[in-house]
């Protein structure tokens, strides 16, 4: 048979990690994040595993979805569109648990039904709080050459800031830093929100598992009232189950906080990281049919990333303008990130700013953050 | 269920006139204005006025534009009862026949014309650059009770000779038709666009079939046909922008009237009635730290290191370091490397300028001329295309092509 369909599915997790971004996902969750003027969070799973001939995709979704099923609708700029598989939006999943994403145990429990009848021999789970080409394909052929019964994909790094400092009053989201064996392969210990300094092991909540194991575990888990995946299922079974750790070298940009969006943003502004991110595969979007960006007047622009749809008569600097935003005459915008159908208008001047979708600044307004603490102003805002 | 009205839009044209810009595409499928084809303009106007069936006559090259088209998605006319279908010329029982003419074209598609069993059907061009409510059109068909309508716009009466011109009286009531005369009795230039009743275009056509001596075309015997026997016939009056972007120049010069809305009248920046068109897919566009844009209009998954000037620039255009880009429509996925100089030209898909290359100028007194690359067409280091050089081929290193 053509091999056209990966033998994996895949399930997203919409919601993890929204507690790190309060402001940023007071109208949406983490998965419909913008990123990298023309795209949302999400876009880059979606695409890195249709890419990677993964065509059916289950996202679970808490709370907050409402941007999010807009952007998806029926899947079909990612080409989820299909009879077999395709998109599946599983909607909130039970009533007794209250808080959100209090561990994937519940989440998955909700689609054991669903993940029985499925025909694919792998299932890969994952957040929505990284961006990456991520090529699926690699992290499957490792998985099988391993004969590992779980692959996580981790990336060699520290832990950034936004999760060093989370207070775990305020937050369930947990991450998880891997101790390899010596075969540098082997995963012998999880470590839970550990506080340490220098590249660590971090896992990317990237899971693969057999599609039968993790009914079983799931299940198994379920009935003893687990909730953490990671915690309760993996951390205690690592001397019985091969848990290989799956090292991922290629570009990521991980969401931890404001200031990391801010800074991830800005990062894609360098060509070779834009390259590194982009250059492997398409990364596919909701389409909006702009017309193509206009620069008239006066416009000066350096350094700055610009979807179409945008009308720029002013000067901007360092900046990522997402679809449809305006920067009027006279008007100075540096450093700033400014969501789809933002309007600067004349003669604004504006630094160290992350505006986000539909607001205006007026005349002649003066915004000014700064680099460790850009300004935030939130949807529909005039000011 | 019968369709009010369905559009058939002609674009078989091979626009040879264009040169190296249709050797391997259909006019209609000529990349226009950013991130469109010259057919998402009367696609669009279609979605937009409400019209959902429409048929796509094709037969000159037509791998590009079917590919495009697709199953109508981008253009929201991916539908279950009627949608967009591109209509290539068929072998049928009693043999087969390329489209002999406009109105052969349509002729031989009658029965797709039948089976959504409209009351009326526009009759479109591919190849026209136009915003268009076809709704408007049709009221003013239904209100004059007329049995044909055609879409005219006035134009300078010393400019008058060039087009087919309706002759009408103080009702719009088409009295005479002169194509391209001598002595214009009228300035009324018709667009190209007809509304017909069904049961009449089927009887002319028919009828025109049947006729051995007939060049088979819409301007030279349907309508000389109409008017022999008196049939209620209509000229509707547009006021908008319309551009047969035939020539290369008109091509070039459309292309320059879009970025400058406000004179030229076409606006794409229109919320009620965008143009839509198939995606590129590719990331935003990137101004780099040392690029100088003015008066451009730029468009995804390009990259701006040198100096753009009024020109646009479609998906995926590298403007290097040092490169000078203006007055010039540079399409998908053409590089201009370091030190380049492109003015005043078009610069085709996927073609590649070489570093400190000249392409076309700055017109001199008198001179218009629109220096063109064809696609994929590489100019060597230090090349030269001289103003009114049209390169079909590769220049190499250092020669020129004028």
């Amino acid at each position: 048979m053509v091999n056209t369909n990966q033998d994996a599915l895949g399930i997203i997790f919409p919601n993890s990690y929204d507690n790190q971004v309060p402001e940023l996902v007071n109208e949406r969750l983490m998965a419909s994040i913008p990123f990298a003027s023309r795209y949302r969070m999400i876009d880059f799973l979606l695409s890195s595993m249709v890419n990677c001939g993964i065509d059916n995709v289950s996202v679970i979704v808490r709370k907050n979805y409402r941007s999010l099923m807009r952007h998806l609708g029926s899947g079909r700029e990612w080409d989820l569109t299909r009879k077999n598989g395709g998109l599946n939006i599983v909607p909130p999943f039970a009533e007794k648990t209250v808080k959100v994403y209090n561990g994937r145990v519940e989440a998955l429990a909700s689609i054991l039904e669903f993940l029985k009848i499925q025909k694919e021999k792998y299932v890969i789970v994952s957040d929505a709080n990284i961006v990456a080409n991520f090529d699926f394909n690699a992290m499957i052929d490792a998985h099988i050459a391993n004969g590992a019964d779980v692959s996580i994909a981790y990336k060699k790094e520290e832990i950034p800031y936004g999760f060093m400092n989370l207070q775990p009053t305020l937050t369930t989201d947990l991450y998880y830093t891997l101790e390899l064996g010596e075969d540098n392969n082997r995963v012998t210990k999880i470590k839970t929100n550990p506080k340490e300094y220098g590249p660590q092991n971090f896992s990317m909540n990237i899971y693969l598992i057999a599609r039968e194991l993790l009914i079983e575990q799931i299940a198994d888990a379920y009935a003893h009232g687990y909730s953490y995946f990671e915690r309760d299922i993996l951390s205690p079974q690592l001397e019985t189950l091969n848990v290989c750790g799956y090292e991922y070298t290629g570009y990521t940009a991980r969401i931890s906080d404001k200031n990391s969006y801010f800074n991830e943003n800005m990062r894609l502004l360098q060509d070779e990281n834009l390259n590194a991110l982009f250059g492997r595969s398409p990364i596919y979007t909701r389409i909006r049919d702009d017309n193509p960006t206009r620069y008239i007047g006066k416009s000066k622009v350096k350094n700055s990333m610009l979807a179409d749809g945008c009308v720029i008569e002013g000067e901007v600097e360092n900046c990522v303008l997402f679809r449809g935003v305006k920067v009027g005459r006279g008007a100075v915008v540096k450093n700033c990130i400014l969501m789809q159908d933002t309007t600067i208008m004349s003669n604004v001047e504006m630094e160290y700013v992350i505006t986000d979708k539909e607001v205006t600044i007026s005349n002649g307004k003066e915004l000014k953050g700064n680099d460790t603490f850009p300004v935030f102003v939130p949807a529909y805002k005039q000011i | 269920m019968a369709k009010e009205m369905i559009a058939m839009i002609l674009a078989g044209g091979q626009g040879s006139r264009l040169y190296a810009l249709t050797q391997k595409l259909a006019k209609p499928a000529v990349p226009f204005g950013g991130k469109y084809r010259i057919i998402d303009f009367p696609l669009s106007n279609c979605v937009n006025s409400g019209i959902d069936t429409v048929g796509i006559l094709t037969q000159y090259q037509p791998l590009v534009l079917n590919e495009y088209i697709g199953n109508g998605q981008p253009w929201d006319l991916d539908r279950l009862y009627g949608g967009v279908h591109v209509l290539p010329p068929y072998q049928q029982a009693k043999g087969s026949n390329w489209y002999k003419g406009t109105a052969n074209a349509i002729y031989q598609n009658l029965s797709f014309i039948k089976r959504y069993d409209p009351e009326y059907v526009i009759i479109l061009s591919g190849d026209q650059i136009c915003k268009q409510d076809y709704n408007d059109f049709l009221q003013f068909h239904k209100e004059k009770g007329a049995e044909f309508s055609v879409a005219v716009m006035e134009v300078p009466w010393e400019e008058a000779s060039r087009f087919g011109l309706m002759v009408a009286d103080e009702n719009d009531k088409i009295t005479e038709f002169q194509e391209k005369p001598k002595n214009p009795k009228s300035n009324l230039a018709s667009m190209g666009i007809y509304i017909f009743n069904r049961d009449i275009l089927e009887k002319y056509l028919i009828e025109d079939e049947a006729d051995p001596n007939s060049s088979n075309d819409f301007g030279n015997n349907i309508i000389p046909n109409l008017l022999r026997d008196g049939r209620q016939m209509y000229a509707y009056h547009f006021n908008g922008y319309w551009k047969d972007v035939g020539t290369i120049s008109s091509l070039w010069e459309a292309n320059m009237e879009i970025m400058d809305p406000e004179t030229s009248g076409i606006n794409l920046f229109d919320e009620s009635w965008k143009i839509y068109s198939r995606n590129s897919g590719m990331t935003g566009h990137k101004i780099g730290s040392n690029a100088v844009v003015e008066n451009s209009m730029i468009t995804d998954g390009c990259r701006i290191d040198g100096h753009v000037k009024h020109s646009i620039l479609f998906a995926g255009v590298k403007v290097e370091h040092g490169a000078t880009v203006e007055d010039a429509v540079v399409m998908g996925g053409s590089v201009i490397h370091a030190g380049a100089t492109v003015k005043h030209c078009i610069v085709a898909e996927n073609a590649e300028i070489g570093v400190n290359a000249v392409v076309g100028a700055m017109p001199a007194d008198g001179e218009n001329g629109v220096a063109t690359v064809g696609p994929g067409v590489r100019i060597g280091a230090r090349a030269l295309v001289g103003p009114k050089a049209m390169v079909e081929n590769d220049v190499k290193d250092g020669e020129s092509q004028w």
